[in-house]
């Protein structure tokens, strides 16, 4: 259990250093599409929805707010990748 | 194979990222994106459709198809209230998820306070992304922050009432109020033109509260993926920040610009027409258009095309050079003009282009103003000393294209408007350019 935490810790210290590393390079020019598309993956929440609807058991309120959250979270997520394509297709025109 | 198609999914969010580097390899950075995010929904299900009931996937189904529609309906200068509206919706989904697994099942202490963690952040983001879109629509004024933030010093000492009235079941409502009421109060101080550093800080939140929840429910692609947007959104609200100066904490405690001061000029300034300005600029040999927010209410970009295309036939060197925080969100003028076709090898950040002006012949502040503000130079007292700004003051020549001598955000008013080499078109961004254009033809 102790192993997995910090195993856990270590992946969440990574990422944000990679996120970190990655994103510093980005210039401002992209700054728009990035922010649009990091938002739709911030969506990802939708995952622990779809995790956790089978386990909610008999609460009809419970299972509506689940419901609520992996509407919203999928409304960023498709949403949040459709105006990003849209916006990086005005960047791929004057290539 | 649960784990490979996770591995999977993690590694190409950052090589989606990393593609988001370069504006020739951006777009397929979106389609990385997507991948993984279909990998990481995938793997979510197990394999197990059958788990779910028609609810579910209805749900799934009408919330795409909105979110579709949404995002084909909105114009690209309300982009800055579209980024705020999903990113409220996805801190709101995840302190909902917070708030179920806090009621449903026994979590284990240290998650405990993760998922209190997760939903406060979440609820905060939700109410504070639905306030910052109503002030970049224009439809919210502002709040007197000093009382604001008296009231919201109150607000962390009400999560013991439950504790003193022995209301149990109530804790987690009253979290959740009190963050939703935090999330509102805060936003609400601050002004129009700080909403780059919020639209990226709530953001990053929303990334932050995505991860939490990954503790909660156990799921490493959450933890990879919302640390990875948290990072991003502490970058940009950090790079937006110091473009202007000031602190992140500056920025949140708001009231910036509440103080009106030195808003007299000490004389009138030179105001010029249409056809001048296009005689001035076809004698040009190189000038640089600055755009601000101004561009954006005007809708002006496809005029700002026109003007370049005219500039360029020519032979004028036509550039542009973009603010940090001008506009609404971090990067806002350079989508703008890509819209309209502008190459992005003509768009220059600050640094770039700051040592050409005093070479430069013509330069056009195109609703621009506290970026342009020499006083950042030279007032210390000045609100704004020591933000980094575009020395426009030092060109040869300056057209301003603006509606009134009204000042900006920072409630200043703005020396270069009065400089000699300075001279003043009155109007709607939009509307002088055509008018500008216009009188190309006479000349």
């Amino acid at each position: 259990m102790e192993a997995t935490f910090l195993l856990t810790l270590l992946v969440t210290f990574l990422a944000s250093f990679i996120g970190y590393e990655l994103i510093s390079k980005i210039p401002q020019t992209l700054h728009t599409p990035l922010m649009s598309g990091s938002n739709a993956i911030s969506g990802i929440t939708l995952i622990a929805g779809i995790l956790i609807y089978p386990e909610v058991g008999s609460s009809e309120v419970l299972k509506v707010i689940v419901l609520i959250a992996i509407s919203f979270a999928t409304l960023n997520i498709v949403g949040g990748f459709s105006v990003t394509g849209r916006i990086l297709e005005m960047f791929k025109k004057n290539d | 194979m649960i784990e490979i198609i996770l591995l999977l999914s993690s590694v190409l969010f950052i090589f989606a990222l990393k593609l988001f580097g370069k504006p020739s390899t951006a777009h397929r950075a979106n389609t990385f994106a997507m991948l993984a995010m279909a990998l990481a929904v995938l793997s979510g299900f197990n394999f197990d459709f059958s788990k779910y009931d028609a609810p579910f996937y209805i749900t799934i189904a009408v919330s795409a198809i909105f979110g579709v529609i949404i995002s084909k309906r909105v114009q690209m200068t309300q982009m800055p209230e579209l980024v705020g509206l999903f990113n409220g919706f996805g801190g709101g989904a995840s302190g909902a998820i917070a708030y179920v697994e806090l009621s449903n099942s026994s979590l284990p202490i240290s998650d405990y306070f993760v998922a209190i963690f997760s939903m406060a952040v979440g609820m905060f983001t939700f109410s504070g992304s639905f306030i910052a879109v109503l002030k970049l629509r224009g439809k919210l004024n502002n709040v007197n922050s000093t009382i604001a933030n008296i009231f919201s010093a109150f607000l962390p000492p009400l999560i013991l009432i439950p504790a003193v009235w022995d209301l149990e079941f109530f804790v987690l409502e009253l979290f959740i109020a009190i963050a939703l009421v935090a999330g509102v109060v805060r936003v609400v101080v601050i002004g129009g033109a700080d909403m780059p550093v919020v639209i990226a800080f709530l953001n990053s939140l929303s990334g932050i509260a995505a991860m939490s929840a990954g503790f909660i429910v156990n799921s490493i692609i959450l933890i990879v993926a919302g640390a990875l947007v948290g990072a991003s959104g502490i970058i940009l609200t950090l790079l937006m920040c110091s473009a202007m100066n000031r602190t992140l904490f500056q920025v949140l405690k708001g009231g910036f610009g509440d103080t009106k001061i030195n808003n007299e000029y000490e004389k009138d300034p030179i105001s010029t027409s249409p056809e001048d300005v296009a005689i001035q600029l076809s004698y040009a040999d190189s000038v640089v258009i600055v755009p601000g927010y101004g561009m954006a209410v005007a809708q002006a970009q496809s005029a700002v095309k026109e003007l370049t295309n005219t500039l360029k036939s020519k032979d004028v060197e036509v550039k542009f050079a973009i603010h940090p925080v001008a506009g609404r969100m971090p990067g806002h003028m350079n989508v703008l003009l890509a819209e309209v076709d502008i190459d992005y090898e003509d768009m220059f950040t600050l640094e770039e282009i700051n040592s050409e002006f005093s070479t430069t012949d013509v330069v056009v502040v195109l609703g621009a103003n506290d970026v342009v503000n020499p006083l950042a130079r030279t007032d210390e007292t000045s609100p704004i000393f020591g933000m980094p700004i575009l020395d426009v003051d030092l060109a040869k020549q300056v057209i301003v294209i603006k509606r009134s001598m009204s000042p900006g955000y920072a409630g200043i008013a703005n020396p270069l408007f009065i400089n000699d080499n300075a001279k003043m078109l009155f109007a709607d961004a939009k509307e002088g350019l055509e008018n500008i254009i216009k009188s190309f033809e006479l000349v």
